[in-house]
């Protein structure tokens, strides 16, 4: 008998359907994965479960009996916990003290001893080792996941949901986490994990349950399914296997790198002797796990930070003291992995942000009086072009704020990618996206590198690093591990560079 | 969407309208005046006589310059909290031009002297300008200390090198009537400052609205990182925006000085450059709002002085009004009156969560 039955599970924001009759089974003792496109209702469905939404309709229940949380708190206390795709930790407390915080049965005086033996027999126990005194701020991710899955088998949970957890660890971490997963099971949890990562689901999940539009598409058990049946559940037809052709002939350099090095600020982040170059019609995918350099790298090429030594070309021409403004001149493009806060202005319209970059040229200004005729036409026009989809009734004039993820990232793309443009740096250019809007921006990527421009390509996902890149250069602790050419870069390989196990200390 | 939401905006407008006549007639009431007869007075100290009338403008001018260096500031996320200095500053700036050039350069000597408190009161917001965007201080202490500084500074200026040779006041010599702003409408207090004020409005409303420059202060205002991605000096910006923000609020010290005063003494603000805060705040840091409410504000304030000269109901009522409109306009989220559905739009979520 299952453990958690979800029966018609409806909810709606402001009359769109995020969930429409939604039924979701769990069995003890199983993992469960919840599959979807973004905006397919999955997020709303755990949420709902966890207490943070109240459903319109439909029933839950827990063990046999109707329940309805109001809270986390009440889930917790029933036995459902949840790790959410971000994490709700505080950086500056300790692991221990993150793992207790706010229990009730604390009491009045903490008993840190007690606690600390709980959590070493739990880690011991499930393979997740962790130092319990060190400050949650000096752990990577990898290790503030295991804490977040410490923190809620603590409070004697059952259910465990994972919403997106595999995104942000390399593949060998991703192993141990499954590994993890696998002695939970064994061990009679239930598990629901949300991703959107075929060859995840097919490694790990018992069952799969496919979302889509907010409606049950598909129950299945996963070893009677396969990779293909799941996409077309998943998005209505087959997925497109990385069939970009590869680069023609590059011809010459055009950014290059010269022992660029940024000094630390704190203690991540810093670049250390980066030499790299990106051809003309060339991707460079810059691989690596997140926080190894990616963002400073894309900082310093863009004139966010300036290097405290090296070199910086664009074209033969040193740009190494020119300004964001002036580099953005010279043909520098820059998508930005955090579009909420580098790229856009959520309060103003999508007229005001298409015109952010170009506003002080022919024909939106002259002699510094701006032409908001012309704006609002060439908004129109990119918003056709690029497929940025707004309210009908405010058009151009629509709050960026109210637009999906998807659009957002377009509209960032539709005021980059101008002729102009001859480098484009892409940092996570589909986070977020779902599968149409993901394809669509890859699509743009390549249509300039076809074009003769460079594009380099920042992301975390090895899946897209590998559909799409030329070659590939990997990151570590802020230098470069490894540049593989796309024959040579296996996902083993690209893997292992990732982790910081470059090819001489493996032989 | 939009339609509702001008529809809640207008009924927000009509129940702090309520609240705020409501809680005027009890305090009224409680001075033990007939509230019908204070608010007949009320409405006479403004539409009355042609003169009271025009008092409304010259109310409303130090307020108009001032709530709009406020608004420019504030737009651009520069916290100016120093219009009352500014103001000072520009006072001073302006007396020290008009006592110090001779008559023969007519009426270039206004100009000079209006220029020369727009440079001063630019510069002191400067200060704080420069120490937020170099050393990360806070805007908000340094312009509010920067108040008391140069208000003390004045009041020190008086009493030495400003002070009038011919008497013992701590004042300064006064403007001869060549160099004051000339009065518009005889027996009347509307004087050219009043023009000025206007055209301030309208050259802002401009820069604001319809430039580059404009455009590149509001987006510094609304998001300084997005910004300098995409190549606009956030420095710049705040320091251009700081300048201008204090040389609006000096103006009109200036036109106080030239046009009312004739001549330079401590307290001529009447704290003008607080209220300036709060009329930006309303006016939601558009120019053409910011007008509108200045003219409002002083309204109220002439109807509350003509209600307390015949009826001896304190003029502080009106205070106490619009501090209440200020906590209703700034807080109607958190007052379950204003807003009943706060809880329910909390648990709704966003539908792209």
């Amino acid at each position: 008998m299952a453990i958690l039955e979800m029966k018609d599970i409806c909810k709606a924001f402001s009359g769109v359907n995020a969930n429409e009759n939604v039924c979701l089974n769990v069995e003890k003792g199983s993992i469960h994965a919840l599959l979807g496109e973004n905006g397919a209702g999955k997020t709303t469905l755990v949420n709902i479960l966890y207490g943070i939404y109240t459903a319109d309709s439909g029933e839950i229940r827990w063990k046999g009996r109707p329940v309805r949380f109001d809270s986390p708190r009440e889930a917790i206390q029933s036995g459902i916990g949840m790790v959410q795709q971000h994490f709700s930790l505080v950086r500056r407390m300790t692991v221990l003290d993150n793992i207790i915080l706010s229990l009730k049965s604390n009491g009045f005086v903490l008993n840190r001893k007690a606690a600390a033996a709980r959590v070493a027999s739990l880690a011991q126990k499930y393979g997740l080792t962790v130092n319990p005194i060190t400050r949650i701020a000096d752990l990577s991710v990898g290790e503030r996941q295991r804490v977040e899955i410490l923190k809620a088998l603590y409070r004697d949970v059952e259910l465990l949901i994972l919403d997106e957890p595999t995104g942000v660890l390399t593949p060998q971490e991703t192993a141990q986490f499954f590994d993890v997963l696998r002695t939970l099971k064994g061990e009679g949890y239930a598990i629901i994990i949300i991703t959107h990562r075929m060859s995840e689901i097919m490694a790990v999940s018992d069952r799969v349950t496919i979302l889509r539009d907010g409606r049950n598409v598909a129950d299945l058990t996963t070893t009677q399914t396969n990779p293909e049946e799941l996409s077309r559940y998943m998005i209505g037809r087959e997925l497109k296997q990385g069939d970009t052709p590869a680069a023609t002939a590059h011809s010459g350099d055009r950014l290059t790198l010269n022992g660029v090095t940024l000094a630390a600020r704190h203690r991540h982040g810093a670049l250390c002797d980066i030499s790299l170059c990106v051809c003309r019609g060339e991707i460079l995918g810059i691989a690596g796990v997140e926080g190894n350099g990616q963002k400073e790298l894309a900082e310093v090429i863009t004139g966010l930070r300036r290097q405290n030594v090296g070199q910086i070309t664009l074209d033969g021409r040193d740009i190494g003291r020119l300004s964001v403004r002036g580099r953005y001149e010279a043909g520098i493009a820059y998508i930005s992995d955090d579009r909420q806060n580098d790229g856009l202005l959520m309060g103003m319209s999508v007229c005001d942000n298409l015109l952010l970059r170009e506003f002080r040229r022919l024909p939106f200004s002259r002699a510094g009086v701006l032409d908001r005729r012309a704006a609002v036409r060439s908004a129109e026009n990119k918003m056709n072009t690029y497929q940025i989809r707004a309210s009908g009734k405010t058009g151009v004039q629509t709050s960026v704020g109210l637009l999906s993820g998807g659009n957002q990232q377009k509209l960032v793309i539709a005021r980059e990618l101008t002729e102009n443009a001859v480098l484009i740096i892409a940092c996570q250019p589909t986070r977020g996206l779902d599968i149409g809007a993901t394809e669509f921006v890859r699509s743009l990527l390549v249509r300039e590198r076809n074009a003769g421009k460079s594009v380099m390509l920042i992301s975390a996902d090895l899946d897209e690093i590998m559909a799409l890149s030329d070659r590939i250069a990997v990151l570590f602790a802020g230098k470069v591990a490894g540049v593989l050419s796309r024959k040579e870069a296996t996902v083993q390989r690209v893997g292992l560079l990732m982790g910081g196990i470059t090819e001489k200390e493996r032989a | 969407m939009q339609a509702k939401q001008r529809e809640q905006a207008l009924m927000d407008f009509t129940k702090i309208f309520l609240l705020t006549a409501a809680v005027g007639t009890l305090l009224i009431w409680a001075c033990g005046a007939s509230p019908l007869e204070a608010y007949r007075l009320f409405f006479h100290g403004m539409f009355g006589t042609f003169s009271s009338f025009a008092e409304i403008f010259v109310k409303a001018t130090p307020l108009i310059l001032t709530g709009l260096g406020c608004a420019v500031a504030f737009r651009t996320g520069f916290f100016n909290i120093g219009a009352e200095g500014q103001f000072y500053a520009g006072a001073m700036g302006t007396t020290v031009v008009v006592l110090y050039l001779p008559d023969s350069f007519g009426v270039w000597r206004i100009v000079l002297a209006m220029a020369a408190g727009f440079v001063c009161g630019g510069i002191w917001a400067l200060i704080a300008a420069l120490l937020k965007a170099k050393f990360n201080i806070s805007e908000i202490i340094v312009t509010i200390m920067l108040n008391y500084i140069i208000i003390n500074f004045l009041g020190y200026a008086v009493r030495s090198f400003l002070m009038d040779p011919a008497g013992n006041v701590p004042q300064s010599a006064k403007i001869a009537a060549s160099a004051r702003l000339a009065i518009l409408i005889p027996s009347t207090r509307f004087h050219a400052g009043i023009l000025i004020a206007v055209c301030c409005v309208l050259l802002i409303w401009f820069v604001m609205e319809k430039t580059t420059v404009g455009y590149e202060l509001t987006v510094v205002g609304k998001n300084q990182r997005a910004a300098a991605c995409n190549g606009i000096s956030v420095f710049r910006s705040v320091v251009l925006s700081a300048f201008l923000s204090g040389g609006l609020a000096a103006m009109a010290g200036g036109i106080e000085v030239l046009a009312i005063q004739k001549k330079l003494l401590e307290g001529i603000s009447a704290n003008c450059g607080y209220t300036a805060v709060l009329i930006a705040l309303i006016a939601g840091n558009r120019p053409l709002a910011v007008f509108a409410v200045a003219i409002f504000y002083a309204a109220m304030q002439v109807g509350a002085n003509s209600m307390q000269r015949q009826l001896g109901v304190p003029s502080a009522i009106v205070n106490i009004l619009i501090g209440l409109v200020v906590v209703l306009i700034l807080g109607k989220e958190l007052i379950p009156f204003v807003k009943p559905a706060v809880r329910r739009l909390k648990k709704g979520g966003r539908a792209d969560a």
